[in-house]
C-alpha cells in the first residue's frame, strides 16, 4: 500500500510536532535531512569524523532552538545554516588545536587487499578534488550528485539563486571531472573501484 | 565532444545527475562501507536528544496544566477570601440583639388593651371596633 501524498508529513508538521516533544516526529526529521547534514558537514570540514560530528550535533541544536525556527515549513534550509556554522566551529576550534592530521590520499603502511587500496586512494583523490572546489561549490555537488537534491532544492534550501546554483554546479563538477581525470591513475582507479 | 555536450547540458538544461560522478561520489556515503550508518548515526541523536524530548513534552503539558491551575488557585482563593469575609460578618454579626419577633396578631391588638383578635371580632362582642388604616 502506498502513501497518499497528502499523507506524508510536511516538515512544518513535523517541526510543530517535535516542538510538543514528538520522538516519531523528530525522528522522521533526522532521517530525512540526515545525510544532506552530512554532507554539508563534510563539505566544509573535509573528514569524517568531524562531518560526523558537526551533523549529530546539529540536529541536537536544532532540536533545543526549535522555537526559533520561523518557518517550519523551510526547516531544512534553517538546518543547514546550523550545519554549515557548526562545522564552521569545529574546523576553526580543531585548527587552533594544531591536531595531527593524517593527509588526503595518504596511503595507509597498514597492507590492504587491492582493492580496498584502491578504494582508499580514490576517496583519497576525490577528497583532495573536492578540498580544491570553494565551499559552496562542494555543498552544491554533494547535495545534488551525492544525496539526489534537486537544484531547485538547493536553491530554496540554501537560499541561492537558482541561476547560482546551476553555475556552481557546472563549474564543480567540471573541475571535479578534470581533477578525477587528470590524475595519471585516476580514470583507470574509478573504473577498477566502481 | 560529449564532455562539452554534457557541460552545456550540465548548464543550460535541467541538470541532469551526472551518473559516473555520482558514483565515484559515493564513496564519500559512510553507508557504503558500514550498512547500518545511517541507522546509528539516527539512533545517536535520538538517544541523545531524548532528554530535550521530556522536557519539551513536560513544558507542554504543563503550559495547559498551568494555566488550569492558575485559574483554580485563583479562584480558591478569592472564595476562601469570601467565605473568611462572610464568617466575620456573621460572628460579629452574633453579638447585636436580635429583633424580636413580632405576630401579626400581635401588631393588629397593639392599640387594644388585653383583648385579641378572636375576641374583637367575635359577634357577640359589643362595642365599636375601629380600623384606621393610612394611606400613603
Amino acid at each position: 500500500m502506498s502513501l497518499e501524498r497528502s499523507d506524508i508529513p510536511t516538515d512544518g508538521d513535523l517541526v510543530h510536532r517535535a516542538r510538543r516533544g514528538d520522538e516519531f516526529a523528530f525522528g522522521q526529521l533526522v532521517e530525512r535531512y540526515q545525510r544532506a547534514s552530512y554532507a554539508v558537514a563534510l563539505s566544509v570540514t573535509g573528514r569524517h569524523e568531524d562531518a560526523e560530528d558537526a551533523a549529530q550535533e546539529s540536529f541536537l541544536v536544532a532540536l533545543q532552538r526549535l522555537d526559533e525556527c520561523r518557518s517550519p515549513e523551510r526547516f531544512a534550509g534553517w538546518l543547514m545554516t546550523i550545519v554549515r556554522n557548526r562545522s564552521r566551529n569545529l574546523v576553526r576550534r580543531e585548527s587552533l588545536r594544531h591536531t595531527d592530521q593524517v593527509p588526503p590520499g595518504t596511503r595507509s603502511l597498514v597492507p590492504m587487499p587491492d582493492r580496498v587500496a584502491e578504494t582508499s586512494e580514490l576517496r583519497g583523490m576525490l577528497k583532495e578534488a573536492l578540498a580544491a572546489l570553494p565551499e559552496v561549490q562542494r555543498q552544491i555537488v554533494l547535495l545534488h550528485d551525492l544525496e539526489g537534491w534537486k537544484h531547485r532544492e538547493i536553491a530554496d534550501r540554501l537560499e541561492l539563486p537558482s541561476g547560482t546554483v546551476r553555475s556552481h554546479l557546472h563549474f564543480a563538477r567540471k573541475a571535479l571531472r578534470v581533477s578525477l581525470g587528470r590524475t595519471p591513475a585516476g580514470p583507470d582507479l574509478q573504473r577498477k573501484a566502481l | 565532444m560529449r564532455d562539452k555536450l554534457q557541460d552545456e547540458s550540465d548548464y543550460f538544461g535541467e541538470l541532469g545527475q551526472d551518473e559516473e560522478l555520482a558514483q565515484t561520489l559515493g564513496l564519500l556515503d559512510p553507508a557504503q562501507q558500514d550498512p547500518n550508518y545511517w541507522f546509528r548515526f539516527r539512533s545517536w541523536v535520538l538517544s541523545n536528544a531524548m532528554a530535550e524530548l521530556a522536557r519539551r513534552r513536560l513544558m507542554h503539558e504543563l503550559t495547559v496544566a498551568d494555566v488550569m491551575s492558575s485559574w483554580a488557585r485563583a479562584v480558591v482563593s478569592t472564595a476562601a477570601l469570601a467565605a473568611a469575609l462572610a464568617g466575620l460578618v456573621l460572628v460579629r454579626g452574633a453579638d447585636a440583639p436580635a429583633p424580636q419577633p413580632v405576630g401579626v396578631e400581635e401588631l393588629l391588638v397593639s392599640e387594644v388593651e388585653g383583648e385579641t383578635i378572636p375576641t374583637l371580632l367575635a359577634p357577640e362582642t359589643n362595642g365599636a371596633v375601629a380600623f384606621a388604616s393610612e394611606i400613603f
